[in-house]
Protein backbone atom coordinates (compact mmCIF):
# COMPACT_ATOMS: atom_id res chain seq x y z
CA UNK A 1 0.00 0.00 0.00
CA UNK A 2 2.90 2.43 1.02
CA UNK A 3 4.50 1.81 -2.97
CA UNK A 4 1.39 1.59 -4.35
CA UNK A 5 0.94 5.38 -2.76
CA UNK A 6 4.36 6.65 -3.32
CA UNK A 7 3.78 5.86 -6.84
CA UNK A 8 0.73 7.55 -7.29
CA UNK A 9 2.25 10.66 -5.86
CA UNK A 10 4.61 10.27 -8.37
CA UNK A 11 1.74 10.24 -11.05
CA UNK A 12 -0.35 13.09 -9.65
CA UNK A 13 2.95 15.59 -9.08
CA UNK A 14 2.67 15.93 -5.09
CA UNK A 15 4.90 15.07 -2.45
CA UNK A 16 2.22 12.94 -0.60
CA UNK A 17 -0.80 10.49 -1.25
CA UNK A 18 -2.50 8.88 1.97
CA UNK A 19 -4.44 6.08 1.57
CA UNK A 20 -8.05 7.55 2.26
CA UNK A 21 -7.59 10.57 0.31
CA UNK A 22 -10.05 11.48 -2.33
CA UNK A 23 -8.63 11.01 -5.64
CA UNK A 24 -10.97 13.68 -7.10
CA UNK A 25 -9.47 16.14 -4.70
CA UNK A 26 -6.13 16.17 -6.89
CA UNK A 27 -5.57 18.70 -9.32
CA UNK A 28 -3.93 16.22 -11.56
CA UNK A 29 -6.61 13.53 -11.09
CA UNK A 30 -7.46 13.59 -15.14
CA UNK A 31 -8.05 11.22 -18.11
CA UNK A 32 -3.99 11.27 -18.20
CA UNK A 33 -3.64 9.97 -14.85
CA UNK A 34 -6.24 7.61 -14.74
CA UNK A 35 -4.46 5.60 -17.81
CA UNK A 36 -0.84 6.27 -15.82
CA UNK A 37 -2.44 4.12 -13.14
CA UNK A 38 -4.41 1.52 -15.89
CA UNK A 39 -0.88 0.99 -16.99
CA UNK A 40 0.40 0.64 -13.68
CA UNK A 41 -1.75 -1.62 -12.35
CA UNK A 42 -1.24 -3.79 -15.94
CA UNK A 43 2.14 -3.77 -16.47
CA UNK A 44 3.57 -4.21 -12.48
CA UNK A 45 0.25 -6.00 -11.11
CA UNK A 46 -0.52 -7.66 -14.15
CA UNK A 47 -3.66 -6.75 -13.91
CA UNK A 48 -6.55 -4.92 -16.80
CA UNK A 49 -8.27 -2.62 -14.99
CA UNK A 50 -11.28 -0.55 -17.30
CA UNK A 51 -11.07 3.38 -16.92
CA UNK A 52 -14.86 2.88 -15.97
CA UNK A 53 -14.25 1.14 -13.37
CA UNK A 54 -11.67 3.03 -11.80
CA UNK A 55 -13.78 6.20 -12.07
CA UNK A 56 -15.73 4.29 -9.31
CA UNK A 57 -13.01 3.82 -7.12
CA UNK A 58 -12.50 7.16 -4.62
CA UNK A 59 -9.17 6.60 -2.77
CA UNK A 60 -6.40 5.07 -3.65
CA UNK A 61 -6.94 2.34 -1.08
CA UNK A 62 -9.99 1.10 -3.00
CA UNK A 63 -7.64 1.25 -6.45
CA UNK A 64 -5.37 -0.54 -4.37
CA UNK A 65 -7.95 -3.49 -2.73
CA UNK A 66 -9.61 -3.46 -6.07
CA UNK A 67 -5.77 -4.31 -7.99
CA UNK A 68 -5.47 -7.12 -5.32
CA UNK A 69 -8.94 -8.88 -5.42
CA UNK A 70 -8.88 -9.26 -9.58
CA UNK A 71 -5.12 -10.32 -8.98
CA UNK A 72 -6.60 -13.04 -6.17
CA UNK A 73 -4.98 -11.99 -3.46
CA UNK A 74 -7.89 -10.30 -1.44
CA UNK A 75 -7.50 -8.46 1.74
CA UNK B 1 -4.60 -19.54 -35.38
CA UNK B 2 -1.41 -20.38 -37.22
CA UNK B 3 -0.08 -19.68 -40.37
CA UNK B 4 3.19 -20.76 -41.95
CA UNK B 5 4.91 -19.82 -45.64
CA UNK B 6 7.54 -19.96 -47.81
CA UNK B 7 9.23 -19.37 -50.32
CA UNK B 8 7.78 -15.72 -50.07
CA UNK B 9 9.29 -12.38 -49.58
CA UNK B 10 8.56 -8.31 -49.22
CA UNK B 11 11.05 -6.93 -52.06
CA UNK B 12 9.75 -3.21 -51.45
CA UNK B 13 8.65 -0.83 -49.30
CA UNK B 14 7.39 2.53 -50.30
CA UNK B 15 5.45 5.11 -47.92
CA UNK B 16 3.74 7.89 -48.33
CA UNK B 17 2.83 10.99 -46.42
CA UNK B 18 0.80 14.03 -47.01
CA UNK B 19 3.48 16.81 -46.47
CA UNK B 20 0.91 18.77 -44.58
CA UNK B 21 2.44 18.65 -41.15
CA UNK B 22 0.60 19.54 -37.95
CA UNK B 23 2.38 20.12 -34.49
CA UNK B 24 0.25 18.79 -31.31
CA UNK B 25 1.46 22.45 -29.69
CA UNK B 26 -0.28 24.59 -32.13
CA UNK B 27 -3.67 22.55 -32.08
CA UNK B 28 -3.58 22.42 -28.10
CA UNK B 29 -6.00 25.32 -27.96
CA UNK B 30 -8.75 23.18 -30.03
CA UNK B 31 -8.95 20.99 -26.79
CA UNK B 32 -10.85 21.48 -23.75
CA UNK B 33 -7.64 20.86 -21.20
CA UNK B 34 -5.53 22.96 -19.32
CA UNK B 35 -2.41 23.70 -21.40
CA UNK B 36 0.02 22.63 -18.81
CA UNK B 37 -2.19 19.09 -18.50
CA UNK B 38 -2.01 18.51 -22.80
CA UNK B 39 1.60 19.18 -22.64
CA UNK B 40 1.82 16.22 -20.04
CA UNK B 41 0.02 14.23 -22.29
CA UNK B 42 2.08 15.22 -25.01
CA UNK B 43 5.05 14.07 -22.82
CA UNK B 44 3.85 10.85 -21.68
CA UNK B 45 2.56 10.00 -25.12
CA UNK B 46 5.17 10.90 -27.56
CA UNK B 47 2.78 13.41 -29.40
CA UNK B 48 4.61 15.77 -31.39
CA UNK B 49 3.92 16.40 -35.36
CA UNK B 50 1.32 14.70 -37.61
CA UNK B 51 1.00 14.27 -41.06
CA UNK B 52 -2.94 14.95 -42.41
CA UNK B 53 -4.39 15.61 -45.67
CA UNK B 54 -5.24 19.12 -46.55
CA UNK B 55 -8.84 19.16 -48.21
CA UNK B 56 -10.54 16.03 -49.50
CA UNK B 57 -7.76 13.99 -50.42
CA UNK B 58 -9.02 10.14 -50.49
CA UNK B 59 -7.64 7.03 -50.64
CA UNK B 60 -7.20 6.78 -54.05
CA UNK B 61 -5.26 9.85 -54.12
CA UNK B 62 -2.14 8.62 -51.61
CA UNK B 63 -2.30 4.80 -53.72
CA UNK B 64 -2.32 6.02 -57.51
CA UNK B 65 0.58 8.50 -56.25
CA UNK B 66 2.32 6.14 -54.51
CA UNK B 67 2.03 3.43 -57.37
CA UNK B 68 2.53 6.01 -60.22
CA UNK B 69 5.86 6.49 -58.79
CA UNK B 70 6.90 3.41 -58.51
CA UNK B 71 6.17 2.55 -62.36
CA UNK B 72 8.16 5.77 -62.59
CA UNK B 73 11.25 4.99 -60.82
CA UNK B 74 10.98 1.60 -62.41
CA UNK B 75 10.72 -0.39 -59.04
CA UNK B 76 8.00 -2.31 -60.75
CA UNK B 77 6.48 -2.60 -64.07
CA UNK B 78 2.69 -1.35 -64.70
CA UNK B 79 1.79 -4.38 -65.95
CA UNK B 80 3.88 -6.66 -63.68
CA UNK B 81 1.35 -6.63 -60.92
CA UNK B 82 -1.09 -9.43 -60.78
CA UNK B 83 -3.15 -7.98 -57.85
CA UNK B 84 -3.41 -5.06 -55.96
CA UNK B 85 -5.10 -5.66 -52.51
CA UNK B 86 -5.93 -2.22 -51.06
CA UNK B 87 -6.27 -2.64 -46.99
CA UNK B 88 -8.60 0.54 -45.78
CA UNK B 89 -11.15 2.11 -43.71
CA UNK B 90 -11.57 4.88 -45.57
CA UNK B 91 -12.57 4.41 -48.96
CA UNK B 92 -14.11 6.56 -51.46
CA UNK B 93 -16.90 5.28 -51.88
CA UNK B 94 -19.28 2.53 -50.26
CA UNK B 95 -19.32 1.09 -54.09
CA UNK B 96 -16.66 0.37 -55.68
CA UNK B 97 -13.81 -0.83 -54.22
CA UNK B 98 -11.18 1.61 -53.94
CA UNK B 99 -8.77 -1.37 -55.36
CA UNK B 100 -10.99 -0.89 -58.55
CA UNK B 101 -10.95 2.73 -58.29
CA UNK B 102 -7.17 2.90 -58.61
CA UNK B 103 -6.66 -0.22 -61.42
CA UNK B 104 -9.34 2.43 -63.61
CA UNK B 105 -7.91 5.85 -62.90
CA UNK B 106 -3.94 4.20 -63.89
CA UNK B 107 -5.17 2.12 -66.36
CA UNK B 108 -4.10 -0.90 -65.09
CA UNK B 109 -4.54 -4.52 -67.17
CA UNK B 110 -7.86 -6.44 -66.24
CA UNK B 111 -6.02 -9.34 -65.61
CA UNK B 112 -5.37 -8.23 -62.07
CA UNK B 113 -7.50 -9.21 -59.17
CA UNK B 114 -8.13 -6.05 -57.36
CA UNK B 115 -9.89 -6.42 -53.97
CA UNK B 116 -10.40 -4.51 -50.81
CA UNK B 117 -9.83 -5.20 -47.20
CA UNK B 118 -11.95 -3.39 -44.05
CA UNK B 119 -9.02 -3.48 -41.61
CA UNK B 120 -7.11 -0.88 -39.56
CA UNK B 121 -4.32 -1.65 -37.40
CA UNK B 122 -3.56 -5.55 -38.28
CA UNK B 123 -3.90 -4.45 -41.85
CA UNK B 124 -0.36 -4.61 -42.32
CA UNK B 125 -0.16 -8.24 -41.33
CA UNK B 126 -3.67 -9.19 -42.90
CA UNK B 127 -2.84 -7.73 -46.37
CA UNK B 128 0.88 -9.43 -46.41
CA UNK B 129 -1.43 -12.84 -45.41
CA UNK B 130 -3.73 -12.25 -48.30
CA UNK B 131 -0.84 -11.47 -50.46
CA UNK B 132 1.53 -14.80 -49.36
CA UNK B 133 -2.42 -16.69 -50.16
CA UNK B 134 -2.51 -15.70 -53.62
CA UNK B 135 0.75 -16.08 -54.30
CA UNK B 136 0.43 -19.83 -54.53
CA UNK B 137 -1.35 -19.27 -57.80
CA UNK B 138 0.95 -19.84 -61.07
CA UNK B 139 -0.44 -16.67 -62.89
CA UNK B 140 0.12 -14.53 -59.03
CA UNK B 141 3.65 -13.14 -59.10
CA UNK B 142 3.83 -9.84 -57.93
CA UNK B 143 1.39 -8.24 -55.24
CA UNK B 144 0.70 -4.67 -54.69
CA UNK B 145 -0.36 -4.52 -51.32
CA UNK B 146 -1.24 -0.80 -50.27
CA UNK B 147 -1.90 -0.13 -46.86
CA UNK B 148 -3.74 3.89 -47.00
CA UNK B 149 -5.70 5.63 -44.96
CA UNK B 150 -7.29 9.37 -44.31
CA UNK B 151 -8.57 9.11 -40.87
CA UNK B 152 -8.06 12.25 -39.91
CA UNK B 153 -11.42 13.48 -42.19
CA UNK B 154 -13.51 11.26 -39.77
CA UNK B 155 -11.37 12.82 -36.45
CA UNK B 156 -13.02 15.44 -34.40
CA UNK B 157 -10.39 18.04 -33.88
CA UNK B 158 -11.78 18.55 -30.10
CA UNK B 159 -11.40 15.10 -29.10
CA UNK B 160 -7.96 15.03 -27.48
CA UNK B 161 -8.21 11.06 -26.97
CA UNK B 162 -8.03 10.57 -30.72
CA UNK B 163 -6.84 13.93 -33.06
CA UNK B 164 -3.45 14.24 -31.67
CA UNK B 165 -2.44 10.75 -32.80
CA UNK B 166 -4.02 10.65 -35.97
CA UNK B 167 -2.06 10.61 -39.29
CA UNK B 168 -2.78 9.92 -42.67
CA UNK B 169 -0.61 7.92 -44.85
CA UNK B 170 -0.33 4.73 -47.60
CA UNK B 171 2.47 2.52 -48.20
CA UNK B 172 2.73 0.62 -51.47
CA UNK B 173 4.42 -3.09 -50.36
CA UNK B 174 5.76 -5.42 -53.39
CA UNK B 175 5.44 -9.21 -52.62
CA UNK B 176 6.82 -11.80 -54.76
CA UNK B 177 7.71 -15.18 -55.14
CA UNK B 178 11.64 -15.92 -54.15
CA UNK B 179 13.76 -19.07 -53.73
CA UNK B 180 14.28 -18.65 -50.43
CA UNK B 181 12.67 -21.83 -48.25
CA UNK B 182 13.05 -20.43 -44.80
CA UNK B 183 9.54 -20.66 -42.51
CA UNK B 184 7.63 -17.57 -42.39
CA UNK B 185 5.28 -17.77 -39.45
CA UNK B 186 2.11 -16.02 -38.80
CA UNK B 187 -1.10 -16.12 -36.14
CA UNK B 188 -3.84 -14.09 -35.49
CA UNK B 189 -6.84 -13.94 -33.36
CA UNK B 190 -10.19 -11.63 -33.64
CA UNK B 191 -12.52 -10.84 -31.11
CA UNK B 192 -15.84 -9.30 -32.35
CA UNK B 193 -17.27 -8.83 -29.28
CA UNK B 194 -15.21 -6.06 -28.79
CA UNK B 195 -15.97 -4.27 -31.59
CA UNK B 196 -17.13 -1.37 -30.49
CA UNK B 197 -13.93 -0.30 -28.49
CA UNK B 198 -12.32 1.55 -31.94
CA UNK B 199 -15.39 2.66 -34.20
CA UNK B 200 -17.18 5.64 -36.50
CA UNK B 201 -20.55 4.95 -35.04
CA UNK B 202 -22.53 6.57 -37.60
CA UNK B 203 -22.38 7.38 -41.52
CA UNK B 204 -22.92 3.22 -42.50
CA UNK B 205 -26.53 1.52 -43.10
CA UNK B 206 -26.75 1.16 -39.58
CA UNK B 207 -26.93 4.09 -38.41
CA UNK B 208 -26.88 6.64 -41.82
CA UNK B 209 -25.31 9.92 -41.25
CA UNK B 210 -27.79 12.71 -40.11
CA UNK B 211 -27.52 16.09 -39.05
CA UNK B 212 -28.54 14.79 -35.60
CA UNK B 213 -25.10 12.87 -36.54
CA UNK B 214 -23.13 15.36 -37.08
CA UNK B 215 -23.50 17.37 -33.73
CA UNK B 216 -20.78 17.15 -31.01
CA UNK B 217 -21.26 15.40 -27.80
CA UNK B 218 -19.02 15.93 -24.72
CA UNK B 219 -17.82 12.08 -24.00
CA UNK B 220 -17.69 12.81 -20.22
CA UNK B 221 -13.98 13.89 -20.57
CA UNK B 222 -13.96 17.41 -22.38
CA UNK B 223 -13.77 15.74 -25.47
CA UNK B 224 -15.53 16.89 -28.15
CA UNK B 225 -16.89 14.56 -30.65
CA UNK B 226 -20.07 13.60 -33.24
CA UNK B 227 -21.53 10.37 -33.79
CA UNK B 228 -20.00 10.68 -37.59
CA UNK B 229 -16.68 10.73 -35.67
CA UNK B 230 -14.14 8.11 -35.16
CA UNK B 231 -13.85 7.38 -31.73
CA UNK B 232 -11.82 5.62 -29.32
CA UNK B 233 -12.15 3.65 -25.90
CA UNK B 234 -8.61 4.67 -24.85
CA UNK B 235 -8.24 2.14 -21.92
CA UNK B 236 -10.01 -0.60 -22.84
CA UNK B 237 -7.67 -0.70 -26.02
CA UNK B 238 -4.58 -0.10 -23.81
CA UNK B 239 -5.50 -3.25 -21.63
CA UNK B 240 -6.39 -5.07 -24.86
CA UNK B 241 -2.70 -4.59 -26.16
CA UNK B 242 -1.28 -5.40 -23.19
CA UNK B 243 -3.07 -8.72 -22.15
CA UNK B 244 -3.18 -10.23 -25.66
CA UNK B 245 0.24 -9.06 -27.67
CA UNK B 246 2.28 -10.46 -25.89
CA UNK B 247 1.51 -14.35 -25.36
CA UNK B 248 0.41 -13.81 -29.02
CA UNK B 249 4.17 -13.18 -29.80
CA UNK B 250 5.76 -15.90 -27.35
CA UNK B 251 3.26 -18.26 -29.40
CA UNK B 252 4.15 -17.32 -32.62
CA UNK B 253 8.38 -17.59 -31.18
CA UNK B 254 7.53 -21.10 -29.85
CA UNK B 255 5.67 -22.38 -32.62
CA UNK B 256 9.18 -21.24 -35.04
CA UNK B 257 11.24 -22.46 -32.73
CA UNK B 258 13.03 -19.25 -31.86
CA UNK B 259 13.63 -16.77 -29.19
CA UNK B 260 13.06 -13.02 -28.40
CA UNK B 261 16.83 -13.10 -29.00
CA UNK B 262 16.51 -14.22 -31.99
CA UNK B 263 15.03 -11.33 -33.05
CA UNK B 264 17.03 -8.49 -34.68
CA UNK B 265 13.89 -6.13 -34.43
CA UNK B 266 10.13 -5.87 -33.09
CA UNK B 267 8.31 -4.10 -36.16
CA UNK B 268 4.87 -3.46 -34.28
CA UNK B 269 1.71 -1.16 -34.71
CA UNK B 270 2.63 2.31 -33.89
CA UNK B 271 -0.38 3.29 -31.69
CA UNK B 272 1.97 5.67 -29.43
CA UNK B 273 5.27 5.87 -27.76
CA UNK B 274 3.87 5.10 -24.28
CA UNK B 275 1.81 2.27 -25.39
CA UNK B 276 5.02 0.65 -27.02
CA UNK B 277 7.16 1.36 -24.00
CA UNK B 278 4.93 -0.51 -22.30
CA UNK B 279 4.77 -3.59 -24.19
CA UNK B 280 8.57 -3.38 -24.44
CA UNK B 281 8.91 -3.49 -21.10
CA UNK B 282 6.35 -6.40 -20.28
CA UNK B 283 8.14 -8.54 -23.13
CA UNK B 284 11.90 -7.82 -21.50
CA UNK B 285 12.67 -6.34 -25.11
CA UNK B 286 15.37 -3.18 -25.14
CA UNK B 287 13.53 -0.11 -26.38
CA UNK B 288 15.98 0.13 -29.31
CA UNK B 289 14.96 -3.71 -30.69
CA UNK B 290 11.15 -1.98 -30.72
CA UNK B 291 11.42 1.47 -32.44
CA UNK B 292 8.26 3.72 -31.04
CA UNK B 293 9.28 6.78 -33.21
CA UNK B 294 6.39 7.16 -35.72
CA UNK B 295 3.55 8.95 -33.97
CA UNK B 296 5.68 11.81 -33.02
CA UNK B 297 6.92 12.18 -36.73
CA UNK B 298 3.67 11.29 -38.45
CA UNK B 299 0.90 10.16 -36.34
CA UNK B 300 -1.04 7.13 -36.22
CA UNK B 301 -2.02 5.94 -39.33
CA UNK B 302 -3.68 2.02 -39.01
CA UNK B 303 -2.00 -0.24 -41.26
CA UNK B 304 0.52 2.11 -42.71
CA UNK B 305 2.66 2.32 -39.49
CA UNK B 306 4.74 -0.96 -40.09
CA UNK B 307 5.66 0.27 -43.20
CA UNK B 308 6.13 3.68 -42.14
CA UNK B 309 8.64 2.19 -39.04
CA UNK B 310 10.80 0.38 -41.34
CA UNK B 311 11.15 3.18 -44.19
CA UNK B 312 11.50 5.44 -41.23
CA UNK B 313 14.02 3.49 -39.03
CA UNK B 314 15.80 0.78 -41.51
CA UNK B 315 15.54 2.28 -45.22
CA UNK B 316 19.69 2.23 -45.04
CA UNK B 317 20.41 -1.08 -43.47
CA UNK B 318 17.07 -3.27 -45.27
CA UNK B 319 18.75 -2.37 -48.92
CA UNK B 320 22.12 -3.58 -48.44
CA UNK B 321 20.81 -6.28 -45.84
CA UNK B 322 18.40 -8.21 -43.79
CA UNK B 323 16.92 -8.67 -40.49
CA UNK B 324 15.21 -11.05 -38.73
CA UNK B 325 11.96 -9.14 -38.00
CA UNK B 326 8.78 -9.70 -35.55
CA UNK B 327 5.86 -7.80 -36.77
CA UNK B 328 2.64 -7.04 -35.02
CA UNK B 329 -0.79 -5.42 -35.50
CA UNK B 330 -3.18 -4.94 -33.35
CA UNK B 331 -6.31 -2.83 -33.64
CA UNK B 332 -10.03 -2.59 -35.08
CA UNK B 333 -11.71 -5.48 -35.05
CA UNK B 334 -10.64 -6.35 -32.44
CA UNK B 335 -7.82 -7.83 -34.68
CA UNK B 336 -4.69 -8.79 -33.58
CA UNK B 337 -1.91 -10.74 -35.45
CA UNK B 338 1.97 -11.39 -35.83
CA UNK B 339 4.74 -12.37 -38.21
CA UNK B 340 8.14 -13.95 -38.07
CA UNK B 341 10.01 -13.28 -41.23
CA UNK B 342 13.07 -12.28 -42.36
CA UNK B 343 13.11 -8.83 -43.72
CA UNK B 344 15.60 -7.14 -46.80
CA UNK B 345 17.70 -6.79 -48.83
CA UNK B 346 14.91 -4.91 -50.11
CA UNK B 347 15.03 -3.75 -54.07
CA UNK B 348 13.32 -0.16 -52.73
CA UNK B 349 12.35 1.57 -49.30
CA UNK B 350 11.28 4.79 -49.53
CA UNK B 351 9.49 7.68 -47.56
CA UNK B 352 8.10 10.22 -49.90
CA UNK B 353 6.13 13.17 -49.64
CA UNK B 354 2.43 13.66 -51.39
CA UNK B 355 2.80 17.14 -52.17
Amino acid sequence: MDEFCRKLAQILEVDEVKPDDALEDFEEWDSLSALTVIAMAGCQYGVPLRATELKKLATPRHVYDFILRRKGMAP
Amino acid sequence: MNFSFSHRRISGVLAVVPANERSFVDEMSNFNFPPARSLKLKQVMGYDKHRIVEGPVCASDLGCFALEYAFGHGFVGRNQIDALLVVTQSPDYFMPPTSSVIQGRLGLKQDLFCMDINQGCAGFLIGLLEAFLLLGQDSVSKVALLNVDVLSRKVSPRDRNSYPLIGDAASLTLVERSEDPTPIHANLKMDGAAREALMIPAGGFRLPSTPETAVLEDDGENNLRAKDHLRMDGSAIFNFVQVEVPPLVEDLLRTAGASAGDVDYFLFHQPNRFMLQKLAERMQVPYEKMPSNVVEHYGNSSGVTIPLVIAHNLRERLLRDSVRACLAGFGVGLTWSSMLLRLGPLEFCELIEFP
